[in-house]
């Protein structure tokens, strides 16, 4: 989806939603996903066009914030693990279910390597995602003229 | 076997943020197969669960068929306005 479309969707959203109601967004920030055995990283998933599309939807959604479309509440990250039984299940799976992203053959043949010295670990990618809970309330509309929370 | 997230660190930090009252209605945009429509469905009072991949959604029908799931984009949906109390992009924006 493009940014413009992801405003669109941030849009509705706000439309949908009675004053109090909130949006909640999960979306892997724009920062390269590991492939790791063990805690040591193999190498980097490629991602095709995978880091553009998540940095659009950090920008949608901080276009929201400064619009008054929507009001942050609260942000977090953590961490989500996708573990394979072997690299080559990791590599077959992310081909097919993750747009355009690929383990590169380079990065599978260090994983196949480190799996080797290390045969009870299962090999993973690690993304880092945002989870980021925004309100329908528009603040300046709960404030008063001398800066007060009139609620 | 591939393992999504068996550390539950996803449902934990939904939970940090979230902890949805008994009466709410939620819209879930990008619901796949229901990965994180399970964890709350029982808990709410209603949930549309839209996602465009058609075989998914059958599967979160199949699981859940008393949620409304709809196999459409975002741009295809049609709903009142204030018509739900929580709307969750799922890994789709």
């Amino acid at each position: 989806m493009p940014e413009e479309g992801m405003v669109d969707a941030l849009r509705l959203a706000r439309r949908l939603l009675p004053p109090g109601g909130f949006v909640l967004d999960l979306h892997p920030t724009a920062s390269s996903v590991a492939v790791e055995v063990g805690g040591c990283v193999t190498g980097f998933v490629d991602l095709g066009d995978g880091l553009r599309r998540h940095a659009a939807a950090a920008h949608a959604l901080a276009r929201s914030i400064a619009t008054q479309l929507l009001t942050l509440e609260r942000t977090l990250t953590f961490d989500f693990f996708t573990y394979g039984g072997s690299v080559d299940e990791l590599r077959d799976y992310i081909a097919e279910n993750w747009r355009e992203a690929r383990i590169p053959d380079a990065v599978v043949e260090r994983t196949r390597d480190a799996v080797r010295d290390a045969p009870r670990i299962k090999p993973r990618v690690r993304e880092h995602v945002q989870v980021t809970r925004l309100s329908s309330a528009n603040l300046s509309r709960l404030m008063s003229a001398d800066g007060s929370r009139r609620d | 076997m591939i393992e999504e997230d068996p550390e539950a660190h996803e449902l934990a930090a939904l939970r940090a943020v979230w902890r949805p009252p008994a009466a709410c209605r939620v819209l879930e945009i990008g619901a796949g197969d229901g990965r994180l429509t399970r964890h709350y469905a029982r808990e709410v009072a209603s949930v549309i669960a839209i996602d465009p991949d058609a075989d998914a959604i059958a599967d979160l029908r199949r699981e859940f068929p008393q949620i409304d799931a709809r196999a459409i984009g975002v741009e295809e949906l049609s709903l009142p306005d204030r018509s739900v109390d929580v709307v969750l992009f799922a890994w789709s924006l």
